[in-house]
């Protein structure tokens, strides 16, 4: 009995390619901190611009995730829990703007802003959605929307449906049973998908090159300046604001993974 | 009981308007763009101003800017699926073997691995092209390119392969990894325990179990690489305008020279001001990306998001 007889060379290989992918992406994640170094990042880091940068990509990404999830929460559950014609295509439908290119959905944000309710409220509010932080809150809020029905309805499947039974049979009306056996249940669910939607509307940047444009101070977020520091040449920028956002994107996913997010949902 | 009945259905209604939100939200995205395919008045005089264009003026005044007429439109839609197909066979030669170790073998630092690429799900597409262009152009790999005379940036073949790879084989080993998760290994051990080596009791018995699972991840990759747009800006840039000599004859006879890939033209058309001829690109990476998400809800797929 050889090794090859009995197949040992399969698990081998399986755990030879995880392990020559992993040292591919560690090189990819790290080769910032290689170029840049540890004292040019302590440099870039001590600068107010980068954390204008950072406090401006907080705060919007914040208001979107929490119009999102405002959206998101209800359409999730109604998603998980009833059957309709067509819901496949309704899904589908809903998916779209993260299923296709990001850059595409930016294009597409131009027709719906000179449209109905939107010239409405630009009209009556003096709110210009366009190029200036509104612009970037709708590009932030119409990615994530969809993506936090998704991840919602990815938490509420996960609730057998018994226990609404179980609680409608003894009588509570089901705003009730939804409040206080299903929303308790899905907190953690609730909490780990809200920080990668955040995250999520934290990495958006396709859209604002189309729709938004940029504003020194007022629309940069991160990831957008950092395509606009790369066409200006500032290497340092780019690299430093690149290690921050890549900082950002594992702390959020390590909290998700903390509070227990389930890995085969994600 | 007709009052309960009553409030049940409120409740219903409450949540399905939720989600009928978002449906005519993103209905209304997509269709109310419809009407940017035909030239309207003002675009047709702006056009007379501007001397650039010159005699594309009377092509870009056409319908969906005559993109049926272009020999771009249709090398750059040729371009990217043979790309996309190029990198989603190669995230399946490579993912589906990772995803099984990484579901079945005990594999020292899982949760490391596990975060790192979850994170790259939630990292900003420009972050994954610094990246890229960094570790090639700016690091350890530079010296190892210029020893083989070769470059990896700003090419179409390894290049485009490169940059839509790494996050198309990112999601596809996590759609993968969950369709063995959902594989008991109990009938693996029974297979081997009955004298099927490892590999056969894989091939025979988990991946057709797995099977629907893995076909969802190869569609979850395939669309994940036609959406990517950031890192093939960052690390191939465009390639409508360079010279023809700039192209090997393997690309020019399998007509993809002086094409780019379809998100980052619908970017370049449109900032041009060619509108028309951009969101005619768009509406085909819709449909695409329409058919590939049905195709995926229909097999049911588990373990996507995007």
């Amino acid at each position: 009995m050889t090794l090859t007889s009995r197949g040992g060379w399969w698990p081998a290989l399986c755990t030879t390619t995880v392990g020559a992918v992993l040292a591919v992406y560690v090189l990819l994640v790290a080769s910032n901190w290689i170029y840049l170094g540890w004292h040019d990042t302590l440099y870039f880091f001590s600068k107010s611009r980068m954390w204008e940068r950072f406090w401006l990509t907080v705060w919007t990404a914040t208001v979107s995730t929490s119009f999102s999830l405002i959206i998101g929460i209800p359409a999730g559950y109604a998603l998980s829990r009833f059957r309709f014609p067509c819901r496949h295509l309704f899904a589908t439908i809903i998916d779209l703007p993260i299923v296709v290119s990001p850059a595409v959905v930016g294009a597409f944000l131009f027709g719906i802003t000179t449209r109905f309710p939107f010239d409405w409220i630009s009209e009556h509010y003096t709110i210009y959605i366009g190029r200036n932080v509104y612009g970037v809150l709708l590009v932030q809020f119409t990615v994530t929307a969809a993506f936090c029905a998704r991840l919602m309805k990815a938490t509420f499947d996960m609730i057998p449906v018994k226990f609404e039974m179980v609680s409608n049979s003894l009588g509570a009306s089901p705003a009730r049973t939804f409040f206080k056996v299903i929303l308790p249940m899905a907190k953690n669910g609730i909490i780990a998908s809200m920080i990668v939607v955040w995250a999520r509307a934290a990495a958006e940047w396709e859209g604002l090159m189309l729709f938004v444009g940029a504003t020194e101070g007022k629309t940069d977020i991160m990831p957008f300046a950092i395509y606009l520091d790369w066409n200006g040449g500032m290497m340092g920028w780019v690299t430093s604001m690149s290690i921050v956002c890549i900082l950002m994107a594992v702390s959020a996913i390590s909290a998700m993974k903390w509070i227990g997010g389930r890995s085969n949902v994600w | 009981m007709s009052g309960k009945r009553r409030s049940r259905s409120l409740f219903n209604l409450f949540f399905t308007c939720f989600a009928g939100l978002l449906f005519f939200y993103s209905a209304y995205l997509f269709l109310s763009n419809l009407d940017q395919l035909f030239v309207d008045q003002a675009a047709v005089e702006t056009r007379e101003i501007i001397e650039v264009w010159g005699e594309d003026r009377e092509i870009m005044n056409e319908f969906g800017g005559g993109f049926w007429k272009d020999a771009y439109f249709w090398k750059s839609l040729n371009l990217t699926f043979a790309i996309t197909v190029l990198t989603t066979f190669i995230a399946a030669v490579l993912g589906i073997p990772a995803a099984y170790g990484l579901s079945r073998y005990k594999i020292p630092g899982k949760s490391f691995i596990d975060v790192l690429f979850s994170s790259l799900m939630v990292m900003p597409g420009s972050v994954i092209g610094i990246c890229l262009i960094v570790m090639f152009n700016y690091g350890p790999l530079w010296k190892l390119q210029q020893a083989l005379g070769f470059k990896f940036a700003h090419s179409i073949f390894p290049g485009m392969v490169i940059a839509s790879l790494v996050l198309s084989f990112a999601f596809g080993m996590s759609a993968w990894k969950a369709a063995f998760d959902s594989v008991n290994p109990r009938f693996e051990q029974i297979a081997r325990s009955l004298g099927s080596n490892r590999y056969r009791a894989f091939r025979t018995v988990t991946l057709p179990l797995a099977k629907s699972g893995i076909v969802a991840g190869i569609i979850l990759a395939w669309t994940r690489a036609m959406a990517e747009f950031s890192a093939v800006l960052f690390f191939c840039g465009t390639f409508r305008e360079l010279p023809p000599s700039r192209f090997s004859d393997l690309t020019k006879m399998l007509q993809m020279d002086q094409a780019d890939w379809v998100s980052v033209a619908v970017w370049a058309q449109v900032e041009f001001g060619n509108v028309e001829y951009g969101f005619a690109l768009a509406f085909v990476l819709v449909l695409v990306g329409g058919i590939s998400v049905y195709a995926m809800h229909r097999i049911g797929a588990k373990g996507y998001v995007w």
